[in-house]
């Protein structure tokens, strides 16, 4: 599930990028720092969507950095027990499959897949029907949920789902 | 275990006594009071208390917990245990309160009444707390369980949304599925240990079995067979659970009132039926059925207007006279006036008394239809009349008190109610109908009334206090 939040971070910045275009240094830096990483709290930060406030700087002793309180609102991505993702398959093996939802990513494993798909070795390993007219493979894109999340400080990982109503193949490149 | 209940007319619905019982047996047979570590002969001593328990509420509306204790012979503290239990699982509802020597001899009344003077009087300043079945949430609740029981063993039958388990053949130890990422290698398309780089082989850790099975179609197709006779298992034995609660379902539950709502209602009619009879010996038998009640809850005849004949009767009088909706009635029909005029009047019964009275209304204006009909009605119409009169003489006499008044009237049953209301409205003809809704037992009823309303006076300033207190 995506949400917009505010988020506070102190940026530290080098004595270089002072001058006229120090606020913009800050942005693009925070930008660098914050886009793409995840928190097991907020999920992983999609995009910074604007700057609310930035503090007064503290310069710190010793070295000449400054240390500025940053409070910007971004998007982020968590992903929760229970929601309904589309996601690209990765990877496929006999325990089941791989596949990423931007930057989640989900394993099924081969009980959480239809009965009916058995698993085929070969140069693209797949999970297909007798009848030939499904196949789950590499670049997949597959209708799956979320049954299971492991949350660590910096990495979230889940467990899929796509034996139920509605889930499974929705697009297969290879085949079109 | 109890021998010196009393046997008391309830009107609660049989099917939902047998519900309790039902339920009681089915879940918890096996609960106890005491915990697993501490000694068996314990275990099996407490072991079915809690059934009996539910058995006693079923033959009683609120009664205080150490009374409850008294009768069925059991430890007070391991009562409160039960109780608290089936509290949180929301079977029973319990009220707790401080009270003074008085309050206690206000519930003494009232048990006298409903036990025939069995409540003993010498009632401490304590902490008390009394206990009730709560029939409707106990429905919910039930019903609630049964879903859970089922879509468990549904989804232990279909794999759902259970997090594999692997585990490693050579160390024993276990992984799952969310590990996946750190356990996959790149080598070969399966996961390994990370302690000793072993294969790993998927875990079942279903109901059925324990042990790792090689995930070969074999195994799992058996313990599919063996989920699958569990579930039939499992129906089977609940079966009659659900029969009950179907046939509960279309019934009117039990009405279940507040702690204090009961309590002056009780109370109220207790003084009642003492001053109109009271050494009658026939109190404890006569009197449960008309008298008290107001106790028991509101009395709920059930009506299958689905099934032709009662309906017509109750309606027309006469069963080849079919009432006509007045939606059907169009003009140049041939009607006659009972099918027209009688039917509206009927409607207007029904408009009136509304919400869960219904039911007994229905049947009760079926039975007043009889060929004394009008007289009755008649007769009526002149009783109530002189009635009002005198109310409203009573009315101005006690004017001071009729904030406590009201207040009790409030509390007491639906029929009680109507009765009383008469006094503040002014349209005469909408009341005269209003009240032959009780028409079988009515004139008795309002003659509790009037004898009430002459006691009020004399004890006034009790009743409003009493009135007060119960309001917080
Ligand atoms: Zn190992």
């Amino acid at each position: 599930m995506f949400f917009h939040i505010v988020l506070e971070r102190n940026m530290q910045l080098h004595p270089r990028f002072f001058g006229r275009n120090l606020r913009e240094n800050l942005v693009s830096k925070l930008m660098k720092d914050v886009e793409g990483t995840c928190s097991g709290r907020h999920g992983f930060v999609v995009a910074i969507t604007g700057i609310e406030t930035i503090g007064k700087g503290l310069i710190r002793d010793g070295t000449g950095f400054v240390t500025f309180p940053v409070k910007y609102q971004c998007v982020v991505f968590r992903p929760f027990k229970g929601e309904i993702l589309e996601a690209v398959v990765t990877l496929v093996n006999k325990m089941g499959f791989f596949a990423e939802a931007g930057p989640v990513q989900i394993f099924v494993s081969k009980h959480l897949i239809p009965d009916d798909m058995e698993f085929q070795t070969g140069d693209m390993p797949n999970y297909t029907t007798s009848d030939g007219s499904v196949k789950i493979q590499k670049e997949c894109e597959v209708r799956l949920k979320i049954i299971g999340t492991r949350v660590d400080a910096t990495e979230i990982f889940c467990v899929g789902t796509i034996k139920d109503d509605f889930l499974g193949v929705i697009n297969d490149p290879a085949a079109s | 275990m109890e021998i010196s209940v009393p046997v008391r007319k309830t009107v609660v619905l049989e099917p939902f006594i047998k519900l309790v019982r039902t339920v009681a047996r089915v879940f918890y047979d096996n609960y106890t009071t005491v915990s697993d570590n501490q000694q068996k002969s314990a275990r099996t001593e407490s072991r079915g208390t809690a059934v009996v328990v539910l058995d006693a509420l079923t033959r009683r509306q609120w009664v205080r917990e150490e009374d409850l204790a008294k009768d069925l012979r059991v430890n007070a503290k391991q009562l409160r245990k039960i109780l608290r239990h089936f509290e949180e699982q929301k079977m029973v509802m319990r009220y707790e309160r401080k009270e003074t020597a008085k309050r206690a001899k206000m519930y003494s009344v009232a048990v006298s009444a409903t036990t025939d003077g069995r409540a003993e009087d010498n009632v401490k300043l304590h902490t008390h707390s009394y206990c009730c079945l709560d029939y409707q949430q106990m429905y919910d609740i039930v019903r609630y369980k049964l879903d859970r029981i089922k879509k468990k063993l549904k989804s232990e039958l279909e794999d759902k949304n259970t997090v594999q388990e692997y585990g490693c053949p050579n160390c024993k130890r276990k992984y799952n599925a969310l590990d996946a990422l750190r356990l996959i290698s790149m080598e070969d398309d399966s996961f390994h240990c990370e302690n000793c780089n072993s294969e790993l082989v998927v875990e079942c850790n279903k109901l059925t079995s324990k042990e790792v099975v090689d995930g070969g179609d074999n195994a799992k197709s058996q313990q599919q067979e063996k989920l699958k006779l569990l579930l039939q298992n499992a129906e089977v034995r609940l079966e009659p659970l659900m029969e009950l609660i179907n046939r509960v379902k279309d019934l009117p539950v039990p009405n279940c009132e507040a702690f204090p709502a009961w309590e002056a209602r009780a109370a109220k009619a207790a003084r009642e039926n003492g001053d109109l009879n009271p050494n009658d010996p026939s109190r404890s038998q006569g009197g449960y059925g008309s008298t008290l009640m107001p106790f028991l809850g509101e009395t709920k005849v059930e009506v299958n207007l689905g099934e032709g004949k009662e309906d017509v009767k109750s309606e027309g009088g006469d069963p080849s006279q079919k009432v006509l909706p007045p939606w059907m009635i169009k003009q140049g029909m041939n009607l006659t006036a009972e099918q027209r005029g009688d039917m509206r009047q009927e409607e207007k019964v029904d408009g009136v008394s509304g919400g869960g009275a219904e039911l007994s209304d229905d049947k009760k204006s079926a039975m007043g239809n009889g060929d004394d009909k009008d007289l009755k009605d008649e007769y009526l119409k002149a009783y109530y009349a002189a009635l009002l009169e005198q109310q409203a003489l009573a009315e101005k006499a006690n004017q001071q008190e009729s904030a406590g008044d009201t207040e009790l009237a409030t509390t007491s049953s639906d029929r009680q109610v109507g009765v009383k209301s008469k006094r503040e409205e002014e349209d005469e003809e909408d009341e005269i109908w209003e009240e032959q809704v009780p028409a079988a037992d009515g004139d008795f009823q309002v003659d509790l009334n009037v004898e009430a309303n002459e006691e009020d006076e004399d004890d006034g300033i009790d009743w409003q206090e009493d009135s007060l207190l119960n309001t917080d």
